[in-house]
């Protein structure tokens, strides 16, 4: 008996095994992801795959389009039919489709969306949007006046106000609605912990059908909107994978359709599967080097900027951007899935670069002429440069887990010792990272950035760092702070472009930091998707109209 | 003696509290002198400044370390482990998320690993160095010394990739909501398997190790030799004598591997993507998501007392000599 029991154990599993679930539906994508969501609530949707559920739940005012040609948005409508501004820009009207209702059968009106706006700007609500509507008249606590600011001219149209000396743009004023008659039940503190957080209310392309914690998130397409096609996927799964080989092995076999962030050294094996597509999507994120310009000791003692003893001059910042082989990373390491770094803007932005200014090229020859017109010479014969008693030395913090940079970190070391500088490398875990830097303690590290669509560069540039704590470097440029000053005037969209190429000309010439690489995202996914448009707004973006060859 | 027993159950019953009590205290100061916070997650591009530092003030995170520990303390009083900053729902309800998974998948991995380490020290012992003996003890020492992420990846690879037998990845297929019931338990088995496998190869090898060296003893003993020359039938020798005899010094192990396991098997879920207790530790660690950290931490303290206690408790009913001094 206990033997019979014994081999009933060991052989059922292989007895289960003989039947297959086949994870192919004619209607149905799978899509993996490296972790779950902890909510569907676009108050909290703080996380990329959070924004992008999100979005496929909840309806905008309107959506945008990546427009390849221009290298910029394309505005789409979405609950509003269309919008008008007045003459002088100082309000917008949008006039809202009647057929929209939310999934518990109440129609979607303009106090949903004067709701939402008075929600996510609220400070006690905590959205990700807390402190981004900057063109709007705001109550103290940053909270808009909505008197002020709003005015419902019908159930379906609503007017904006916008401030007289602001700058507004569509984009700052776009993000997913949420239900009034839900949310309005509670207390404003309260929200964050709504059940209907986890079982949203929507009036979006799909709606909920399951969410098995750290599994899966199933979203079913809302045959009743607008957005409904019927030759469509009908359900989008996104699916908790953790480990990337087992979203690569998935992949392979067709257990998940389609999966982004591929490491460029396994296209080539990727390559080999026929039913896969590769698609990379030029970059919204880049790596850097970061050179404290100013002193973290002085700043730790006294609050006071000092320029930092190694990296105060720009000269020596250009230096040390000339003397990295940063195509050399891109070519061996990221097999040249992405394209040297000239500033903090994305070449996505096609009408906002300069195709005049180009990458500090890595010339060894040109960084030691730099160094030694800003005084640094090797005196005492031992490989390493001097500046009166100052030897070159400094330590490089690179955060853990990350193998790409940490074999930047080693090409660094090396090439910054050809030219007479000695780098000892740090490897610490990310937090701990992260809150050395934000703090301003050390001399350099290297990380990445992510940029934001629409091009924001005050918030990382201006050189008032109480109000710009994300300027890590502490770059300070009188010039750079005028150039972002004029960006925040009412200006045509010429003269900001025009604005924007010469403050990368001026940061390419101070070179706060050293610009490494804009990586591209690379999304492999199976051939059966097609009427796909990936872009750099996400790889779901629009993706109810995607549609499945079988 | 039944006074004395409750008694000295009760204050291992409470002197468990204090150590939980102090293991807590101890996280709650380490997290909070370890550097970075919670509002590190909203410095980013897309999030305005002003966000951070809302963050940080409703964490609390501003004030004296001891004020905070003061309400930590009240809260906990009142059975309130707080809110998870990452979930924004209360501790016990996120940790309810993921611990029946881990519970589950801890105890019948234990039960496996025990039938198979029992069954093969029971069938080498009756073989001792034949063949098959030989084979049993080289693989065991050759899982042994499989690290688990090397042994889930070749699993993987030979039974999911090469041989399409096994799913690589989760605890059941995408439509499991909608089978009967004993389908389900089938996908649950089948998805589970090569998880199970990856997680109880080294287990098995431990408790084959030990079970193997001390049957080999118990049966080399001369009141075996007398209960035969009895004619006690060899079943009985073997229940009633040997496994008693020869378990005991194993329950202590098991108890402190069972509580292990309990506390999460973090390569195993993350490989195979399973949604336990490790990686919910793991990810609120990361994150700085205090609050859970220590969630998870009285968690696994919890169930690592209440493994011990289990196995003292067993091992007392095996051997009543041991009684006192087990429950001490």
């Amino acid at each position: 008996m206990y033997r019979i029991f014994l081999l009933l154990v060991l052989i059922l599993p292989f007895i289960t095994s003989c039947r297959k679930e086949s994870p192919y539906s004619p209607d149905r994508v799978i899509i993996g992801i490296p972790s779950d969501i902890q909510t569907l609530n676009p108050l909290y949707a703080y996380t990329v795959d959070e924004g992008a559920i999100s979005e496929l739940l909840f309806l905008s005012l309107v959506t945008f389009k990546w427009d390849e040609e221009k290298g910029n948005l394309k505005t789409v409508p979405m609950l509003a039919t269309d919008w008008i501004w007045n003459s002088d820009s100082t309000s917008l009207s949008f006039n809202l489709r009647e057929d929209v209702y939310w999934s518990d059968g109440i129609q979607c009106t303009a106090e949903d969306v004067l709701y939402s706006f008075d929600l996510y700007s609220d400070p006690v609500v905590q959205s990700k949007l807390l402190g981004s509507f900057k063109s709007l008249y705001l109550n103290d606590d940053s909270s808009i006046d909505l008197d002020k600011s709003f005015k419902i001219l019908n159930p379906f149209s609503i007017q904006i106000n916008f401030r007289s000396d602001a700058a507004p743009v569509l984009p700052e004023i776009i993000f997913p609605l949420i239900p009034k008659h839900v949310f309005s039940k509670y207390e404003r503190k309260d929200i964050a912990t709504a059940k209907e957080n986890l079982e949203p209310v929507t009036n979006g392309a799909f709606k909920l059908s399951d969410w098995s914690k750290n599994q899966s998130v199933t979203l079913r397409i809302n045959e009743n909107s607008f957005l409904y096609n019927n030759s469509s996927i009908k359900e989008i799964i996104f699916k908790v994978v953790p480990d990337y080989n087992s979203r690569l092995t998935q992949l392979k076999k067709g257990e998940i359709d389609l999966t982004e962030l591929v490491k460029p050294d396994d296209i080539s094996e990727l390559k080999r599967y026929a039913h896969l597509s590769i698609k990379p999507v030029k970059g919204r994120e880049y790596d850097y080097v970061g050179w404290n310009n100013i002193d973290p000791d002085i700043y730790q003692r006294e609050g006071r900027f000092i320029s930092h003893k190694l990296f105060g001059d720009a000269r020596v910042r250009r230096a040390l951007t000339h003397a990295i082989n940063r195509k050399e990373i891109l070519e061996e390491y990221l097999l040249n899935y992405g394209e040297l770094a000239a500033g903090p803007v994305s070449p996505i932005f096609k009408e906002a670069i300069d195709p005049n200014l180009k990458p500090h090229q890595y010339n060894p020859s040109k960084a030691k002429q730099l160094l030694a017109e800003s005084g640094w010479t090797e005196t005492d014969k031992d490989g390493i440069l001097q500046k009166g008693k100052l030897q070159f030395r400094f330590t490089l913090h690179i955060p853990s887990g990350n193998p790409r940079r940490s074999y930047a970190a080693t090409v660094i070391k090396n090439n910054l010792r050809a030219v007479g500088i000695d780098v000892n490398v740090i490897t610490l875990e990310p937090g701990v990272l992260i809150e050395e830097f934000y703090s301003r303690k050390i001399d350099a590290w290297m990380m990445g950035w992510f940029v934001p669509i629409p091009v924001d560069l005050k918030m990382s540039w201006y050189s008032d760092l109480e109000v710009t704590p994300v300027n890590f470097v502490g770059y300070g440029s009188a010039e750079a702070d005028q150039l972002l000053d004029k960006m925040e005037k009412r200006i045509s969209v010429d003269e900001y472009n025009q604005l924007l190429k010469e403050f990368q000309a001026v940061i390419n010439r101070d070179e706060p930091m050293t610009f490494m690489y804009w990586l591209d995202n690379i999304t492999v996914y199976n051939n059966r998707i097609s009427n796909m448009d990936i872009s750099p707004l996400g790889v779901v973006h629009h993706c109810w109209e995607w549609t499945i060859n079988n | 003696m039944n006074k004395k027993i409750v008694r000295i159950f009760l204050r291992r019953v409470l002197s468990s509290a204090v150590v939980l009590f102090l293991l807590i205290t101890f996280i709650f100061f380490l997290v909070r002198i370890s550097p970075g916070d919670p509002s590190q997650r909203f410095i980013s591009p897309a999030f305005s400044p002003q966000l951070a530092e809302s963050v940080r003030q409703s964490f609390r995170l501003d004030e004296p370390l001891f004020n905070q520990y003061t309400v930590f303390i009240r809260n906990f009083a009142a059975g309130d482990l707080g809110i998870s900053y990452n979930y924004r729902r209360p501790v016990l309800f996120v940790i309810g998320d993921f611990l029946p998974f881990t519970v589950t998948f801890a105890l019948v991995s234990f039960a496996l690993q025990l039938l198979i380490s029992i069954s093969l020290a029971y069938y080498t012992v009756k073989r001792k160095n034949s063949l098959t003996d030989k084979i049993v003890s080289g693989t065991m020492l050759a899982a042994y010394a499989t690290p688990v992420f090397v042994a889930g990846v070749i699993l993987i690879y030979i039974f999911s990739v090469q041989l399409n037998l096994f799913p690589s990845s989760g605890i059941a297929p995408i439509d499991v909501h909608t089978y009967g019931f004993f389908r389900k338990i089938l996908a649950y088995a089948h998805h589970l398997f090569l998880p199970f496998i990856a997680l109880s190869m080294v287990e098995v090898a431990i408790l084959y190790k030990y079970l193997r060296d001390n049957l080999n003893d118990v049966f080399n003993k001369t009141f075996i030799l007398n209960l035969r020359a009895n004619g006690i039938k060899e079943k009985t020798i073997l229940l009633r004598h040997v496994i008693p005899n020869a378990a005991n010094p194993l329950i202590s192990v098991t108890g402190i591997e069972l509580g292990i396991l309990f506390g999460g098997t973090l390569i195993v879920e993350v490989i195979f993507g399973l949604p336990g207790m490790g990686r919910l530790t793991i990810e609120a660690i990361l994150t700085r998501d205090y609050p859970l950290v220590i969630g998870c931490t009285l968690i696994a303290g919890v169930l690592m007392i209440f493994s011990n206690l289990t196995a003292d408790i067993v091992r007392a009913k095996i051997d009543k000599r041991v009684l006192i001094g087990a429950l001490n």
